[in-house]
């Protein structure tokens, strides 16, 4: 592996977290670091090998924002489900629905896949090229508006661009 | 009590709700689909309330990273397993129950 | 509050099993790959209320360690369960 200034970098970022998870499951004890730097600095170097240093631009404000979305959007989902539930007559009308995506190919439609099932009444099924089937408690819902606004939350948090054709 | 004491309370008296309504769910919903809905959201934010609640209880800050930890593994595990399962489901022809079908 | 977070575990736990006597009825396998879900969250959630309960943080490294399974052998699991009969190629 050629050595860059992004390799090292990286190396040093990722380092420094594998430092602060030796210590929170060490519960900070000093006499662990003798094991815990032979550990930190192999775990780096492997998450290198494994995972290679790729230039994204997570954008900080894009991830907060995300997180926030995230948070509350999977709280109403919770609370949906939840009333869906504990009501006394069963009212689901569930359907698949297909959505063409927007976003790049790659790792960010696996994340979409993966958020839509947390989020309120969706739950991916199939994923494929750049459609993605779910699975809806609601069919009346509107499900493409919920995934464009996943979709966008997304992008913003992974400095992508979507494809609005 | 202090107002910590209270909030870690309501939080691990309503997350453990969550995994109660979860767990009608499982038992009333009509296919493999539905039940997924059930489990993924309703328990996932049953363990966040948990986690959450703990977390203002924690004695120490090593201790509140683990828990985070733990939050996020079984988040991540859970929106893949979910997702994996009614892939395998569907690819294997398992038909969604829609309203009208008997249970 | 230790005798609180103890109840919430027993209650979890009785919810645990009710839940798993259902996915073990099926009728499809992949209800019953519904038991690697329970397990990544309550399971884990009654581990860190017994952790609490019990003055025992040890049981909060054993939830990380049933976390971190969950993610890693549920995605195998899934993976492999219907491989041989599978229609479609994995595309990852």
């Amino acid at each position: 592996m050629k050595i860059t200034l992004a390799a090292v970098r990286a190396f040093l970022w990722r380092g420094t977290l594998f430092a602060l998870l030796w210590w929170a499951l060490t519960d900070g004890r000093p006499g662990s670091w003798a094991v815990g730097s032979v550990a930190v600095a192999f775990a780096s170097a492997a998450s290198l090998r494994l995972l290679p240093p790729v230039p994204t631009h997570v954008s900080r404000i894009g991830l907060l924002r995300f997180l926030v979305f995230f948070v509350h959007q999977s709280l109403r989902g919770g609370v949906q489900v939840a009333w869906f539930a504990l009501r006394p007559r069963l009212a689901l009308s569930p359907a698949i629905h297909e959505v063409g995506l927007r976003l790049p190919a790659g790792i960010s439609r696996v994340l979409l896949a993966n958020t839509m099932s947390l989020l309120p009444g969706t739950l991916s099924v199939e994923l494929q090229g750049d459609r993605l089937c779910l699975h809806v408690l609601d069919a009346s819902a509107p499900t493409e508006t919920e995934v464009r606004t996943a979709e966008t939350r997304l992008a913003q948090m992974l400095g992508l661009t979507l494809d609005t054709r | 009590m202090t107002i910590a004491d209270w909030a870690s309370l309501v939080l691990l008296v309503a997350g453990a709700a969550f995994f109660f309504a979860g767990t009608v769910g499982l038992l009333r919903f009509p296919d493999v689909y539905t039940r997924l809905h059930a489990l993924a959201k309703a328990d996932n934010l049953g363990l966040g309330l948990v986690v959450f609640g703990l977390l203002l209880k924690a004695p120490s800050a090593a201790l509140a990273i683990k828990l985070l930890l733990v939050w996020l593994l079984a988040l991540a595990a859970s929106a893949t397993v979910g997702f994996l399962i009614a892939r395998r489901a569907r690819r294997h022809g398992i038909e969604p129950w829609r309203a009208g079908d008997a249970e | 509050m230790n005798s609180l977070t103890l109840a919430l575990a027993v209650f979890l736990l009785v919810n645990l099993l009710v839940a798993l006597v259902r996915v073990a009825r099926g009728p499809t396998p992949a209800d019953r790959l519904l038991a690697a879900l329970l397990f990544g969250t309550t399971g884990v959630a009654i581990l860190l209320l017994l952790g609490d309960a019990t003055g025992a943080p040890a049981l909060v490294d054993a939830a990380l360690v049933f976390a971190l399974l969950a993610a890693i052998t549920g995605a195998a699991f899934t993976r492999r369960a219907w491989r041989e009969e599978a229609p479609v190629d994995d595309d990852r």
